[in-house]
């Protein structure tokens, strides 16, 4: 290999990569938030005993979950304004359409969660006379999160990874700003390797809090090796467990 | 006298002989007197030809069934004979295709729906499950003040006196704190049933809730349930497996045959006095 690493570009790039950074997280954030408050009734609906109501919430989930989320992006971007006569910024689009496409796959993993409830627990609440609201509210929805906070821990580390995506409609994100610097000064790897780094350096934390709690469920419900003393090996992930006979 | 005269019902396709024993077509064997319930005792449940299908498989077949306050009623059977969907038909988890319930003298299901006085008359109805129902994210404490503070509007130091009583009746006062997942099995069933007390049931419905317990584990859940009888009145309706309890405990063993109550009787006439062959046969598979 021939490349001469030019590292003076990257301590250059690294305020305004600093400042896609900081919109990077503002959308993942927002979405996130949004996008955890709209898939409760989405998951509600989805389970509803009115057919309209389910087959909606079901249609909505598949329209989102079986097309490309670059495709939901430009269409939202591009197609929508064609439909409605209203042009939306950038920013607003990349919104929109990852809090669309992330409320369709956490109604989901809310659904799941819902179920694993056990029917006994929730008609126990129903003999001491909690109306449907006070089951979800104090039974299924505080053992649903629970139950589901790896898979939602999941799937806002794959949200805030796909985030680069919207760089795609000229937002102004870590990749744009990325991509930009590159074509500036002709030093993709330099520039792209930061930034994978700093994809990586905020994203490993989270998976390995993920690790972490999914570690405690499967010692908490008796399953698995019984929880290493020090904090790393607690976190580490890919730690096979160990199922008892 | 036919107790379904005093509580309004329409004339009962019912008929009891002069020693007392109820007679339903065929199934029904002639048995000892049974002076429990044709005393002065009043009636609290009456429920009258209840069917119930799931599919094409009728689970009960115009099933007539009658508790008088304070009795410990002990339902026994097979499984899918239909003990489970009685008890969840009375508590209202489940209702019937066709039939008629009267609970303290109010009718709480009639003309295939809930009435209106089911609502009123609900919370005297509780219900303990085969599965530990605790739900556990919260603690003991948490789990018996929830409905009485969110239905009832209990404040917190009423709802704790009311939850140490409870507790100290099934004698696990000093689990209050404690995490479901810290109590055994036992304890588990005991605490949901102090939590079912907190609502001051007339009614306690038990379903199975011995069937994952150690013999003496579930001795000591039965025991609770006979102190609740004879100290607080509280009428039992339960589902067992269980033949000591049912024949030292219970006022009345109703066995469920294939839809059909086949056989209601005092639990001497019921065990020793019996004819009905399946209930013969049902008793010596359990007792072996």
């Amino acid at each position: 290999m021939n490349y001469n690493f030019d590292w003076n570009v990257v301590a250059n790039a690294f305020p305004a990569m600093m400042q896609g950074l900081g919109l990077t997280l503002q959308i993942t954030v927002i979405t996130i938030v949004i996008s955890m408050i709209l898939a409760v009734p989405l998951a509600v609906g989805r389970m509803s005993k009115i057919e309209v109501i389910r087959w909606a919430a079901q249609g909505y989930i598949e329209i989102f979950r079986c097309t490309p989320l670059l495709v939901q992006l430009f269409w939202i971007f591009y197609a929508l304004p064609a439909l409605t006569g209203v042009t939306l910024p950038g920013y607003a689009s990349a919104v929109i359409a990852l809090t669309a496409n992330l409320t369709a796959f956490m109604a989901e993993t809310y659904r799941s969660g819902f179920q694993s409830v056990p029917v006994e627990q929730v008609e126990a609440g129903r003999m001491l006379q909690l109306s449907r609201f006070q089951q979800l509210r104090y039974i299924i929805v505080p053992q649903a999160l629970r139950q589901q906070l790896p898979v939602i821990l999941s799937l806002n580390i794959s949200l805030f990874k796909d985030t680069a995506l919207v760089s795609t409609i000229a937002v102004s994100d870590l990749m744009f700003i990325s991509n930009t610097i590159s074509s500036q000064t002709y030093r993709a790897l330099e520039v792209f390797t930061l930034a994978a780094g700093v994809y990586f350096a905020i994203a490993f934390p989270i998976s390995l809090i993920t690790s972490s709690i999914e570690r405690r469920m499967q010692n908490s419900s008796g399953m698995g090796a019984p929880a290493p003393r020090r904090l790393a090996s607690r976190m580490m992930p890919g730690t096979r467990p160990v199922v008892p006979a | 006298m036919s107790h379904s005269l005093s509580t309004g019902l329409p004339p009962v396709q019912q008929q009891k002989d002069n020693d007392g024993t109820e007679q339903k077509g065929k199934k029904v064997t002639a048995l000892e007197p049974t002076p429990r319930l044709t005393g002065n005792r009043q009636v609290l449940v009456e429920a009258r030809g209840l069917q119930k299908a799931f599919g094409p498989r009728k689970i009960l077949k115009n099933v007539d069934f009658e508790m008088n306050k304070g009795d410990i009623t002990v339902i026994i059977g097979k499984s899918g004979s239909g003990k489970s969907t009685l008890l969840r038909a009375l508590a209202g988890l489940t209702d019937p295709d066709e039939g008629q319930i009267l609970i303290d003298g109010h009718t709480v299901f009639a003309d295939q729906k809930r009435t209106k006085e089911w609502d009123n008359i609900r919370s005297e109805v509780g219900m303990v499950f085969q599965a530990y129902t605790l739900w556990p994210h919260m603690n003991v404490l948490d789990n018996l003040v929830l409905a009485p503070r969110k239905v009832r509007g209990a404040g917190a130091s009423e709802s704790r006196d009311r939850a140490e009583a409870a507790l100290a009746e099934v004698g696990m006062a000093h689990h209050i704190l404690s995490k479901p997942t810290q109590l055994s099995g036992g304890e588990r069933q005991r605490v949901a049933i102090a939590r079912a007390l907190m609502m001051k049931p007339k009614l306690l419905l038990c379903d199975e809730i011995t069937s994952a317990l150690d013999p003496p584990v579930a001795a000591e859940v039965l025991d609770v349930l006979r102190r609740l009888k004879e100290e607080d009145g509280i009428a039992v309706a339960l589902v067992t497996h269980d033949m000591a309890f049912a024949s030292k405990a219970a006022d009345r063993v109703v066995f469920f045959h294939d839809g059909e109550i086949a056989v209601n009787a005092t639990p001497e006439a019921a065990f020793d006095k019996c004819d009905n062959e399946d209930l013969k046969k049902f008793v010596d598979a359990v007792r072996f």
